[in-house]
Order: structure tokens, then C-alpha cells, then sequence
């Protein structure tokens, strides 16, 4: 019997913030908890592409093992480019 | 004692703010119980908390010292997204772990998880976090948001004091493989 890590997996858009609460079997991966936790099905945006996954606002790998208490994120891409930004605020 | 600080705790909002002067709920619950601070220095909890207080504790009730802030009604931070520039400035001030994101990626506020303390507004280096009130009923209720918070921050300090006995401990390693032992002549 192994033990059974308890991880939530979260995605967040301005309007609308999932956090989906799960135990997988020890060891596991964020792609374990990825798949397990269906949040590709619920949100069309994440289906069938390459994720940028972290854990507690740290990028990290899909390969990645899991510790209990773990919160697995998918971020999305900025809007502007830290560069761009600052040029868009130096001209205004 | 330690029955007397959870206690007191119990009765705090968890907006783990700082507002009273100590770094988070549980510190000045140990305050309070240790006479070290007055009950009337939280104003998440206003009025009602500090009546909450005083009868847990035997004492009359006292109205908030302004001088640790004013009652605001129920907000939550949002981010304004064509600013944000993904430098996690934010996620390392929030108590509560409610902002998700990391560095060059998108932030975002996880409304049901943030309790309003505003610590990750003066950190943003762009201006891009305003406060909103909440209006009307959001889903949970006062107690059940303040055990989720209580929850969040406690499982936060226990992560942070793990990294950083991590941290210490391979520090420690790299410096003791620096000083290499005298060559015995």
C-alpha cells in the first residue's frame, strides 16, 4: 500500500479560479496530477498543448515529483513582454 | 498558554494583514495572551472582533485604535493584466498563497483565497494591483473563509521554514566541502 500524496491542481483566468483537490498514489509527477485531475477536458484553452506548469509560483517540469501538499499551477503567457511593457509605460 | 493563543486565534479573521503590528494572526494572538498587545488593534476584525475578545478574555470592550487602521468593508485584490509583468513580487507578499503564477508567466488572484490584506499592492513595481470590495454574498462564509486562510498561511510558514532549513542545510555542505581538512604532515 503506498502512500497518498494530497496535491490540488490550479488554473486561474481573471473571471473564474480552479483549484481541484486530489490524492494520487505516491511516487507522482505533475503530469500524473495534470492527467488526474481533468482539468485539460474542463478548460478548452489547455486541451492538447504543451503546459507551462509550476509549483507554488515556481516553473518547473512535467517530469517533476510530487511532495504531499504540493499545489501544481498552469500559468498562461503575459500579455506584453516585460520589455515591451516598460517601453508602452515610458511612452505614455 | 498555548490553549489561550489558539483560542484567541480562533476568534482573529486570519487576513494575516499585519495591520496590528505582528506578522500575522497567530503572532498577536501570542501577543495578546502574553499582555503584550491590546485587543483593539486588528481592524479586519473591528468592532465585533474586538467584542469577541473581550469576552473570551473577561474584559470590557474597547472601540479600534485608529492608529493600526480603519474597519473596510470585504475586498479582494485583483490584477490588471495588460501591466503585469510576471516578477512574483506579489506571490512572495501574499500570506495566503492566493495569487498564482511564476516569473515571466501571467498573475492572477484566486478571489475565493484572498482575504483583502493588501501586502502584495505596494510590492508591484508596475502599479497593476487594485483592491475591489466584494459586494454582496461570494460563496463562503466569515468562518469558513478565515479557517481556509488559517489553513493556507499555516501551510505556507510550515513550507518556508522547510526551504529554508533546505537552504541552510546546502549551504552548510557547500561550505564544509570548501574547507578542505588540513593535509596531515
Amino acid at each position: 500500500m503506498s502512500e497518498l500524496l494530497a496535491i490540488e491542481v490550479a488554473y486561474a483566468t481573471p473571471g473564474r479560479q480552479t483549484l481541484i483537490a486530489l490524492e494520487l498514489p505516491a511516487p507522482a509527477t505533475v503530469a500524473d496530477a495534470i492527467r488526474a485531475s481533468g482539468i485539460q477536458s474542463r478548460f478548452p484553452e489547455l486541451a492538447n498543448k504543451l503546459l507551462d506548469v509550476g509549483i507554488f509560483g515556481r516553473a518547473t517540469t512535467m517530469a517533476h515529483p510530487l511532495k504531499a501538499g504540493d499545489r501544481i499551477e498552469i500559468y498562461r503567457p503575459l500579455i506584453h513582454n516585460p520589455k515591451e511593457a516598460r517601453r508602452i509605460r515610458a511612452a505614455k | 498558554m498555548q490553549l489561550l493563543i489558539e483560542q484567541i486565534n480562533s476568534l482573529l479573521p486570519q487576513t494575516q494583514c499585519g495591520q496590528c503590528g505582528f506578522k500575522g494572526c497567530r503572532p498577536y494572538a501570542k501577543a495578546i495572551a502574553e499582555n503584550k498587545a491590546d485587543i483593539n488593534q486588528c481592524p479586519p476584525g473591528g468592532g465585533d472582533g474586538i467584542a469577541a475578545l473581550a469576552e473570551l478574555l473577561g474584559v470590557s470592550p474597547k472601540p479600534l485604535n485608529p492608529a493600526f487602521g480603519t474597519h473596510k468593508p470585504k475586498q479582494v485584490a485583483f490584477i490588471i493584466e495588460q501591466d503585469c509583468i510576471g516578477c512574483v513580487k506579489c506571490i512572495a507578499a501574499c500570506p495566503v498563497d492566493a495569487i498564482l503564477g511564476a516569473a515571466k508567466f501571467m498573475h492572477t488572484v484566486i478571489a475565493a483565497e484572498c482575504t483583502g490584506c493588501e501586502l502584495c499592492v505596494a510590492p508591484c513595481p508596475v502599479d497593476c494591483i487594485v483592491m475591489q470590495i466584494v459586494d454582496g454574498p461570494d460563496g463562503a462564509s466569515k468562518p469558513e473563509r478565515a479557517a481556509l486562510a488559517k489553513r493556507r498561511y499555516e501551510a505556507r510558514e510550515s513550507r518556508k521554514a522547510q526551504e529554508a532549513a533546505e537552504k541552510m542545510e546546502k549551504a552548510q555542505l557547500k561550505k564544509a566541502a570548501l574547507i578542505k581538512p588540513k593535509p596531515t604532515v
